[in-house]
């Protein structure tokens, strides 16, 4: 048996290989006695391509795209929803980033939320979803029970709840004053917001969670105990097995995460009764965008906040999907 | 595509675990361990949700002056009270509604999701890096900007106060989460194993349904967690959409009970949004346990 | 090769928007003209309606309970008309009126709707309205109506809502814990007496409970003051009627009231008992606020209280017209709707039937039309209330011009600046240029 390793490797440089031959995977050394054209083969790929494709693409035409495209127009008038929508150019875009204190306020706490709260986050999941692994006797329980917090919705009984976990005297607070640190409650404290809603998102890890347990479950165990018999430590294992034979989701998660905690909407709303305070400090993008739709009825503006953040976060996907070349090992790829 | 094709063997499992053990008591130790470590953890994170659930048993003047874990003087009547239903709709109603949408949705996100994420993972055809590339778009647009025009669109088909929203879209894909789920996945699965059917002379759509699918099991069950579960939690599509109460699913139901411009009933409130949990995490419970090794990993074993 | 072959996509995919662009431009006002091109179809029935089968949506906020009496008020009205069918709909505010302006841009208004003030002008100038001037003293009966009441409604010269009830600005006390500090109930007088009274009541709790919350935080507070003085907070014309060193005033004089130290709740220990309110809990001895919400209160507070102090607020200038009746909640009619009689026999009923406001009693404040007062028998808080408003008739002037566009976006704002004031993060100074910073772009867009 060759060492676990070098197996690995292997794969990876099989994925590569295939990445690089690009359209030509299927080399005409492996195809079937039956002499097939060039021609034909494309004829048959691009149909069946098309057939699975096609309730994707009618509702990608039907449904998403002329909405979207929509609000790209909004984005360059002023519509108050009742009103045809008149074309103002620029001026949103220009107002949002030159003369609007709150938008400049909500860009920055959206940015501590995304930039401490998703790695936070996504490395509690990955840990918890790795002790699962460990195990599966038992591990029902263990997983129902940290998935439970993702399951409640958008109800006002998160708000009561959370509230009450970070009041003066709550579990919070005492925690911290048993260990000496007297800092009071959290809920009614500006400076402690923000940290408070990146808990609520921790604390709701579940959905990235099951994602890696699910990819867990893909590496073949078989790798681990090979790497066993090769005497390799927990940590060798975790970024020689682990690591390359999970990516693939890791950066799943790595991505919606990003593109979740930028469009975090449902508990700020929630918590905030709609309204973003204490002191605007859960005001974050999505829901002040929100807000200027459908509370001040400023779609237009509401749009171009809209676009701008597609823009921001579509250069992250980029760069994200460009660097994935290099730690992303897909068996399989064909891209 | 039934759950048998889900229920995959899981020998490795089980060949692990009645395997004679060699160090016997230095794996009850780490077992031990982690016994301890997961146990604390499941308790932090579970007391916010123990608390939810024991102020279901309090009044409702309670909210406000008792943040405390205990109730200080139980009560039923929450549940008495949620159990009436809301203006002539009982409460069942409201689940019923619910379930049927999530079951529908879930259904289609399934079908319609892998079968894109197919085309995108193992089908060269042209376009499919412009089509791929409008997918992730998707992602990235708050979806409250375009809740006008697609009313106006749903308005046009007269499917207002219909199903027909929340359901039709989850036939046709329009979640990409679920697409690039599963994209990921297939692209984790060894390219022989599908190229080996292939060469057998096996179509595209055998090819899928009996090689790929199988294989990822894991990435299915996932897409079926997630979108039942929002599915139910989800406010925004049923609020635009469902205009009759005794359609309306939970989500929209259990806002019933508070006004701001007048009284809230938080106790009715918080039993109701604890009541509505019970039957996801039941769901849940069924369904994490097909969360086992799927095929692939005996794929690699020769 | 995926990377290059992605950024091709996205410049296909822009090439693709900008062609779209103008094809949507054209789709745009089509759904905006929508509501128009409908109510060409309505009109055509005469007084009392034509007697043929109808079928009206009929849409309102409120929660559970206000959702049966609604139940029990349309199944009367159906079984006085059988020939009409009314679906009804209902929904928490927040959620009631983003849907109401999904369907306003979308050209899809229920027949009869629940109105609120605050969007009154911006429906009523945009034409979504009915003009219900035809119909005033033909299916809807106006002679339970005083004409500053029905002067509430009209937006420019049209009437386009009728209010179903009314509220007026008072003081609501609690009498256990006025009772439990030895303090007497707030007796009246101008807004330094009710400041000291307040802190009396703070001090003589030890600092358990508060005398009041800071009320500078509410518009309305500011509002009356400018009324004494004889000015709008704002004008017909969309102007304010104050100006910076005005609301400096305004907001410096609740100094006192705000912060850990002072006299009033701080606003950390508000944000802790959220969704509750200060009096709600029992931590305040006295609020500033509209007296339909007494009853909410209650329900708060618990099975422990059966009644609460309601008295007039601070006197600003003596013998000014500072209070005014607003209309808690009014009806309108959709102006798309096909039915327009029918509607308004709906209306009618709603607002002026005897049996409607038995059914209803306070629940949606006090009934604007005397006859469907006349169906009630008042008790308890329902009489407070009632007694209230007839107290305050020497303060009492007319109502100010239906609030203007934005009006609630302004109003939020003005709250959302109380909270930062008392929080210590804003100076006054700040919050007032944020102020007309944010009426600035408001009342000009």
């Amino acid at each position: 048996m060759t060492s676990t390793v070098n197996r690995v490797a292997d794969a990876t440089e099989t994925s590569t290989s295939a990445a690089s031959a690009g359209s030509e995977v299927a080399a005409p050394g492996k195809r079937p006695k039956k002499p097939t054209t060039q021609r034909t083969r494309h004829w048959r790929e691009n149909i069946a391509g098309y057939g699975f494709l096609a309730p994707w693409l009618v509702g990608f035409l039907g449904l998403t795209l002329i909405p979207m495209l929509y609000s790209l127009y909004l984005s360059f008038t002023r519509y108050n929803l009742f009103q045809p929508p008149q074309w103002v150019g620029f001026d949103n875009y220009i107002r949002m980033f030159t003369e609007d204190p709150n938008y400049t306020q909500s860009v920055k706490i959206t940015l501590i939320y995304v930039l401490v709260g998703t790695p936070i986050k996504l490395a509690a999941a990955l840990g918890v979803a790795m002790l699962l692994n460990y195990r599966d006797r038992g591990a029902g329980f263990f997983r129902s029970s940290f998935y439970a917090p993702s399951l409640i919705g958008a109800s006002v009984s998160v708000a009561i709840v959370w509230r009450a976990m970070f009041s003066t005297d709550g579990p919070v607070d005492n925690t911290f004053s048993f260990f000496g640190f007297e800092i009071g409650g959290w809920v009614g404290n500006v400076a402690l917001v923000v940290p408070m809603m990146i808990l609520l998102a921790v604390w709701q890890f579940g959905a990235p969670m099951v994602i890696f347990l699910a990819g867990l479950k893909q590496v073949p165990r078989e790798l681990y105990e090979a790497a066993d018999m090769d005497g390799a430590g927990p940590v060798k294992k975790f970024r020689s097995i682990t690591m390359p034979m999970l990516s693939s989701v890791v950066f799943f998660n790595l991505l919606l995460e990003i593109i979740g905690a930028f469009q975090v909407f449902a508990a700020a709303y929630i918590i905030s009764n709609g309204t973003g305070g204490p002191a605007g400090m859960t005001n974050f993008y999505t829901l002040y965008l929100y807000k200027r739709a459908f509370s001040d009825g400023q779609m237009g503006y509401a749009s171009a906040m809209a676009w701008t953040l597609v823009i921001v976060v579509a250069i992250i996907a980029a760069v994200l999907f460009r660097t994935s070349k290099m730690w992303v090992h897909y068996q399989g790829d064909s891209k | 595509m039934s759950l048998k094709d889900f229920r995959v063997k899981d020998d490795a499992d089980q060949e692990r675990v009645t395997q004679p053990q060699p160090r016997f008591t230095r794996k009850q130790i780490t077992t031990a361990i982690w016994f301890v470590a997961l146990m604390s953890l499941t308790a932090i994170i579970l007391y916010p949700l123990l608390w939810l659930f024991l102020s279901t048993f309090k009044d409702n003047s309670e909210f406000g002056s008792n943040q405390g874990l205990l109730p200080e003087d139980p009560t039923f009547d929450n549940y008495l009270k949620v159990f009436e239903g809301i203006a002539g709709v009982p409460m069942w109603r409201f689940f019923a509604n619910s379930a049927f949408i999530a079951i529908m949705a879930t259904f289609g996100t399934l079908l319609s999701s892998s079968m894109a994420a197919y085309a995108f993972a193992r089908i060269k055809f042209k376009g499919v890096g412009i089509f791929f590339a409008a997918m992730i778009g998707t992602l990235l647009l708050p979806f409250h900007v375009v809740i006008i025009p697609q009313y106006i669109l749903f308005n046009n088909l007269g499917m207002i106060d219909t199903y027909w929203p929340l359901i039709l879209p989850k036939f046709l894909a329009t979640e990409a989460f679920f697409v690039f789920l599963i994209v990921q996945f297939m692209r984790g699965i060894p390219r022989e194993m599908d190229e080996a059917a292939r060469v057998d002379g096996a179509g595209h759509v055998r090819t899928f349904t009996s090689i790929m699918l199988p294989l990822i099991q894991p990435a299915l069950v996932t897409s079926a967690i997630f979108s039942f579960i929002w599915t139910w939690n989800d406010f925004l599509a049923p609020l635009m959409y469902i205009t009759s109460p005794e359609k309306y699913p939970l989500p929209i139901a259990l806002r019933l009970y508070n006004d701001q411009t007048s009284t809230s009933d938080f106790g009715a409130t918080v039993t109701a949004s604890f009541l509505a949990l019970i039957p996801i995490l039941l769901f849940f419970l069924v369904f994490q346990r097909f969360l086992v090794a799927g095929v692939a990993t005996q794929g690699l074993k020769g | 090769m995926f990377t290059v072959q992605r950024r091709r996509s996205l410049m296909a995919a822009a090439a693709m928007t900008t062609a779209s662009v103008l094809a949507l431009a054209a789709c745009s006002s089509d759904s905006a003209e929508d509501p128009e091109t409908s109510a060409t179809g309505g009109s055509t029935a005469g007084a009392g309606g034509s007697g043929e089968e109808v079928t009206l949506d009929f849409a309102f906020w409120g929660n559970d309970v206000r959702a049966d009496m609604y139940t029990q008020s349309i199944d009367l009205f159906m079984e006085e008309y059988p020939n009409i069918t009314v679906n009804s709909t209902f929904l928490d505010y927040p959620a009631f009126w983003e849907k109401r302006q999904t369907e306003a841009a979308g050209g899809g208004l229920p027949d009869v709707m629940q109105f609120d003030y605050s969007y009154l002008r911006q429906y009523s100038e945009n034409g979504l309205l009915l003009d219900l001037g035809p119909h005033l003293g033909n299916e809807i009966n106006t002679d339970g109506f005083t004409e500053q009441i029905l002067g509430i409604g009209v937006v420019g010269d049209t009437t386009t809502a009728l209010p179903i009830s009314t509220n007026a600005w008072g003081v609501y006390t609690n009498p256990q814990l006025l009772e439990s500090t030895g303090v007497a109930d707030f007796a009246g007088g101008t807004w330094d007496d009710y400041k000291a009274w307040a802190a009396e009541v703070t001090e003589a709790s030890g600092g358990e409970i508060f005398g009041g919350t800071d009320y500078t935080g509410r518009i309305q507070n500011f509002e009356i003051q400018l009324r004494a003085e004889g000015k709008n907070l704002f004008n017909e014309d969309g102007t304010p009627g104050f100006d910076e060193a005005r609301l400096t005033e305004f907001w410096e004089s609740g100094a006192e009231m705000r912060g850990d130290d002072g006299s009033g709740i701080s606003q950390q220990r508000l944000e802790e008992i959220y969704p509750t309110s200060g009096f709600g809990a029992g931590l305040t001895a006295s609020e500033l606020t509209w007296d339909n919400f007494g009853a909410g209160y209650l329900g708060e507070l618990g099975e422990d209280y059966t009644e609460l102090g309601l008295v007039a607020p601070p006197v600003t200038v003596e013998g000014a017209k500072d209070l005014y009746q607003k209309p808690s909640m009014l009806h309108a009619i959709a102006q798309n709707t096909e039915h327009p009689a029918e509607s308004a026999m709906l209306v009618d009923f709603l607002v002026n039937s005897p049996e409607v406001g038995a059914i209803f009693g306070t629940n949606r404040g006090l009934p604007a039309s005397s006859a469907m007062r006349d169906g009630i028998t008042f008790e308890g808080l329902d009489e407070q209330i009632r007694a209230y408003e007839e107290s305050i008739a020497d303060r009492l002037g007319d109502a100010p011009p239906v609030p203007l566009v934005g009006y609630g976006t302004l109003e939020e704002k003005f709250r959302v600046l109380g909270t930062e004031l008392g929080f210590g993060t804003l100076s006054v100074e700040d919050a007032v240029s944020q102020f007309f910073g944010e009426m600035d772009v408001t009342l000009n867009s």
